[in-house]
């Protein structure tokens, strides 16, 4: 990985800290889980730059393969530029410098390819993932045309639901059929359709023989899970993931930008220490970022960054649990340690005053994401109560935005998780560019543990429940929105970041169609 | 003795002077009639699985079975022209063999894709995308059988190859598939050499009854009923080649009683061009010449809209009418036609009078729970795996002559039903069959004399043991292969005034002249009289 100049005065130090990030990494060395909000540290050239040394090699794949390649690389789709002026240029569209005005990283810059729509045809994403990364990006309504054609090449859905239905029918006969076809064209690694076929058909196979019923089965191999992996792929799994789709790697960024937000905006917190509940599915990978974050911004480090780490205070879910064996906080001290930051890592099973050690004056920040909405209602509403009675100054709350509410049936229920657990592979097949790979199914069987849980709920009932618990909902900055938008461009071109005037949630969208929603809360205090 | 008839038209035991002429019937024959009626399979509960358990008979069958592996039919032995083709491939045979318990498991597997393929095709969750990969799947599982060629493989595996090109046809037809299916059976037909056609339909015939059963069954009938009568004119939906009347010309010749034979006029019906039906005459004016048969033979086409207009059929003062109507469940679809066509060309017996009405048809099976083209789609699976286990477990050893069979003469055979299958799901459905609508329409049963009944059942002696011949009403004779009934051949007397307008068909209401001489009619092309 190199870096040649740019405009950053920071770069020297940047360099050195991104080494510890690697050092962290281990063997790793083209991860970086996040996106730094410049804003703060001033140098996101390097994670730019990780993720251009990723994707280089592809966009030199284009141009040789396509003769209607243009010059026209904008600086609009330059990652090398600084984000501070990225987004000052995306407001100022008629400023001069913008086109063709870096050549000495030409062969790093987004290529934009005239016409390249036209020539994408049904299937062609799972095909050649490759050739389609990308390059619908900045194009508003590529993705939702896309979207439309690949309903009707979303033929898994059409042998799964039916059998749903025909379980929920009794129909046994019907049932044998589709299983006997599903068995006959699954896959784990053949396109998404064939591993979603793969996937449903375990899960229905589950569930039937829930029910206590037979249906033969021959010889099936389970899908690997995160449970079930060993530590070391299950690490260069959720690293890779990180690196190649902003699944998680998008909300983590959200979250971390807006963390560093609350501290900027009330000078009397910077030396204050910082108190960060972990409720997520990144298993250490969010933090690196963040911590480096801390330890370079203008006004100095927080003088205690704390971190408790909570997995177990929620219902568990699909990504929530890892491996035995697996430890990041021996690396996340050490990286701590490299930086000067002063780190401290606690774990809690649950969230009550005493487990939590609050600290007169810190600034506590819940961070919970994809974790709370599982478990019985009963257990959400609990679990969110306790996060209120920590009286925190800010919550993130990330979940998946299933787009409906409350209660539907086995196979309505089954039907939305089969869409969203598309959604997923279609954009890992996007993402690990179509090739197979050990770090892909291990994400991809533990995604497939969506088709198990309660059907996913859309983000109003999310704003409601919390409303109801006593919170009010905050919006995002605009640093973390320019960071949101500029970590997006580093992924796959059907991935869009949409954020409604009208709401303070920001939602990740894939091919014109909601994925999760991540959103800001505090506590309302009576004065 | 009319089994004598079935010497005579064969291939293998003509003199030299007539075996040119059953060479060319039979090389142009196209005339297998494998009808279908699964009223036996009443029991079929709430899907196919009935259909599955019996499609795996043919593997069953590979078992010894004495009684099966004595019946080895002396006719095909008796043909050393057809010997020479089906040298046997043992290797072939074993690797079938060979496949035990998980042959059967494959076949289960094939056939639930060959029926979901059929169900994204144009069930109620339509899909070309999940039709395209479950073929795309079915053609790995065949080939990787080495049925790929329609050659190796186990039956189902060849069986399962036929259905999944005779789909690949519709769907690439795209929605569309009228025409798709249409040429996609003429391509397949034109695939094989001439030679190859006429060496497969003299296997065809020797190694089953199909094709004679119905022609003979009917021609008894017609024999019958025109007995003493001197002039006799047989009004014929669908020649085809013409080689069931081959047979009943020599009947008609060699009829006791040492008279001189009665006049034959055939009237084909035909619809657009007329050249083949010309050919079809010549030879058989020709072979009735060479059996001193008086004979004449004329033409009447369908009108546009492949209605049969009463009024274009010759008719001289006197003659005894026969309406033949032997539906073919085959993709000559420039032949046999739509529902419309075939209740008007029924309902044309009224209203010419005729004396009999003959009918071999396959019947439509609604014991399945699917609608439209699935089920229809199932209803050929279920006709065609009948006729593959018939003909394997009557030459077992034949693999080679099997498979050129099922190439060159099922395989188009199969994928002109699925399409038409197809294009039919799409159109009205004629449930029952047209022995049952004839019922409805008032059309009145012609008892079914024992020795027609005989006669069918001496046929069968030739084959294997598992053809079975059943009266089902007291008109109408049902081959059948086990358990399946494949063909249904019905005799009917049409009602003396013009029944109502019913659906599918609009009566039309056309003029009739006792000798129809002022009407316009195809030119008699060759009289031997």
């Amino acid at each position: 990985m190199t870096f040649e100049g740019g405009p950053d005065p920071n770069l020297s130090p940047n360099r050195h800290h991104q080494h510890h990030v690697m050092d962290w990494l281990e063997d790793s060395v083209s991860f970086l889980s996040s996106f730094l909000d410049d804003s703060y540290a001033g140098n996101t050239a390097d994670q730019i730059t990780s993720y251009e040394w990723w994707t280089q090699e592809e966009d030199q794949a284009n141009m040789i393969h396509n003769p209607l390649v243009s010059t026209l690389a904008t600086s609009n789709n330059s990652p090398l530029l600084p984000q501070a002026e990225f987004s000052k240029k995306r407001k100022l569209s008629t400023n001069p410098t913008t086109p063709n005005k870096t050549p000495t990283h030409q062969n790093r810059q987004r290529i934009a390819i005239e016409g390249d729509g036209g020539f994408e045809e049904e299937g062609e994403a799972n095909k050649k993932p490759a050739a389609t990364g990308r390059k619908n990006q900045g194009k508003g309504n590529a993705g939702s045309s896309s979207n439309g054609v690949s309903k009707e090449v979303r033929w898994a859905e059409q042998l799964l639901n039916p059998c749903a239905a025909a379980i929920e029918a009794a129909n046994i006969s019907r049932v044998r059929h589709l299983f006997c076809v599903l068995q006959e064209l699954q896959s784990f690694s053949g396109d998404a359709n064939h591993r979603l076929a793969a996937h449903g058909l375990r899960a229905l196979s589950n569930h039937i023989s829930a029910a206590g019923i037979a249906i033969p089965n021959r010889g099936e191999t389970p899908a690997a899970t995160f449970a079930t992996t060993e530590p070391k792929l299950f690490r260069s799994a959720i690293i890779k993931f990180h690196e190649v789709s902003p699944w998680f790697a998008f909300p983590s960024s959200l979250a971390n930008a807006s963390i560093l937000q609350t501290l900027t905006l009330d000078p009397s917190r910077h030396a204050r220490s910082l108190h960060v509940v972990d409720i997520g599915v990144s298993h250490g990978v969010q933090w690196p970022t963040l911590l480096d974050a801390l330890a370079r911004r203008p006004g100095g480090a927080p003088k205690l960054v704390r971190l408790a780490v909570a997995g177990g205070a929620a219902p568990p879910g699909p990504f929530s649990v890892a491996p035995p064996g697996y430890d990041f906080q021996s690396h996340l001290l050490r990286y701590a340690r490299s930086i000067d930051l002063n780190l401290r890592i606690d774990h809690t099973e649950d969230l009550g005053a005493g487990s939590v050690a609050l600290t007169v004056g810190e600034t506590l920040v819940v961070c919970v994401q994809f974790r709370a909405g599982h478990g019985r209602a009963d257990d959400r509403t609990a679990f969110l109560r306790s996060i209120r009675e920590l009286e925190p100054d800010l919550v993130v709350l990330s979940e998946i935005d299933g787009g409906g509410g409350g209660e539907v049936g086995f196979p309505a229920g089954f039907a939305r998780n089969a869409e969203l657990l598309w959604t997923f592979l279609d954009s890992t097949s996007a993402a690990f560019k179509g090739r197979d790979s050990g770090e892909r199914r291990v994400m991809e069987g533990e995604a497939a543990r969506f088709l198990e849980t309660a059907a996913s709920e859309g983000r109003d009932m999310w704003r409601e429940r919390m409303a109801t618990m006593g919170f009010r909902e905050e919006a995002f900055g605009e640093e973390a929105l320019d960071a949101g938008k500029a970590l997006l461009r580093k992924y796959d071109g059907n991935w869009e970041m949409k954020a409604a005037p009208a709401e303070a949630a920001v939602g990740l969208w894939w091919k014109g169609h909601p994925v999760s929603f991540c959103s800001l809360w505090k506590p309302h205090r009576r004065n | 003795m009319e089994v004598a008839m079935e010497e005579a038209v064969a291939p293998s035991g003509c003199s030299s002077t007539t075996t040119t002429m059953d060479d060319d019937f039979i090389c142009a024959w196209n005339d297998w009639n494998p009808a279908v009626d699964w009223g036996s399979f009443s029991s079929v509960a709430d899907d196919f699985h009935e259909l599955i358990e019996s499609m795996m008979c043919p593997d069953a069958v590979d078992s010894p079975d004495g009684l099966m592996s004595v019946s080895q039919t002396p006719s095909y032995n008796s043909s050393p022209s057809s010997m020479a083709t089906s040298a046997d491939t043992p290797a072939e045979e074993d690797a079938r063999a060979g496949g035990g318990h998980d042959g059967d498991d494959k076949g289960l597997r094939l056939v639930h894709l060959l029926v979901a393929a059929a169900e994204a095709l144009a069930g109620p969750h339509k899909s070309p995308e999940l039709a395209r990969v479950i073929l795309v799947r079915l053609k790995e599982l065949v080939s990787q059988a080495g049925a790929g060629a329609g050659v190796g493989g186990t039956s189902i595996e060849r069986l399962t190859l036929h259905f999944t090109d005779a789909l690949q046809g519709l769907l690439d037809g795209g929605t569309s598939a009228h025409c798709g299916g249409r040429n996609s059976f003429r391509d397949g037909h034109l695939h094989h050499h001439t030679s190859d056609v006429l060496t497969a339909f003299q296997l065809l015939q020797d190694m089953s009854p199909y094709i004679k059963f119905g022609h003979f069954t009917a021609n008894q009938a017609i024999l019958e009923e025109t007995r003493g009568d001197r002039r006799i004119h047989i009004i014929d939906y669908d020649i085809a080649e013409g080689v069931q009347w081959a047979s009943l010309l020599q009947a008609l010749v060699s009829r006791p009683g040492g008279s001189q034979p009665p006049h034959l006029r055939i009237t084909a019906v035909t619809r657009g061009g007329s050249r083949a039906m010309r050919e079809t005459g010549r030879l058989l004016a020709a072979f009735a010449a060479s059996v001193g048969q008086p004979f004449s033979f004329s033409q009447c086409r369908l009108d546009a809209d492949e209605q049969f207009r009463p009024a274009g059929v010759k008719v001289v003062k006197g003659e005894t009418l026969v309406m033949n109507c032997v539906l073919h469940p085959t993709m000559n679809n420039t032949r046999s036609g739509s529902a419309s066509s075939v209740a008007s060309f029924l309902l044309g017996a009224v209203e010419l009078g005729a004396k009999v009405v003959t009918l071999v048809e396959e019947e439509e099976q609604e014991q399945y729970e699917e609608k439209g083209f699935v089920r229809r789609f199932m209803g050929e699976l279920h006709r065609y795996s009948a006729v593959w286990d018939s003909l394997e477990a009557g030459f077992p050893m034949q693999g080679k002559a099997r498979g050129m069979v099922e190439r060159v003469i099922l395989a188009p055979r199969i994928a002109g039903a699925v399409g038409r299958a197809y294009r039919d799901s799409k159109e009205e459905e004629t449930d029952g069959g047209w022995g049952k609508w004839m019922a409805v329409m008032g059309f009145g049963r012609v008892t079914i004399s024992c020795f027609n009944h005989c006669q069918a059942k001496l046929l069968l002696g030739l084959f294997n043991d598992g053809y079975r011949v059943e009266e089902d009403g007291s008109n109408n004779l049902v081959l059948g292969w086990k358990s399946r009934r494949l063909l249904a051949a019905s005799v009917w007397k049409p009602p003396l005034s013009p029944p109502p307008p019913c659906p599918p068909s609009p009566i039309r209401v056309g003029i009739v002249t006792p000798d129809g001489l002022t009407n316009s009619f195809e030119d008699s092309d060759f009289v031997s009289d």
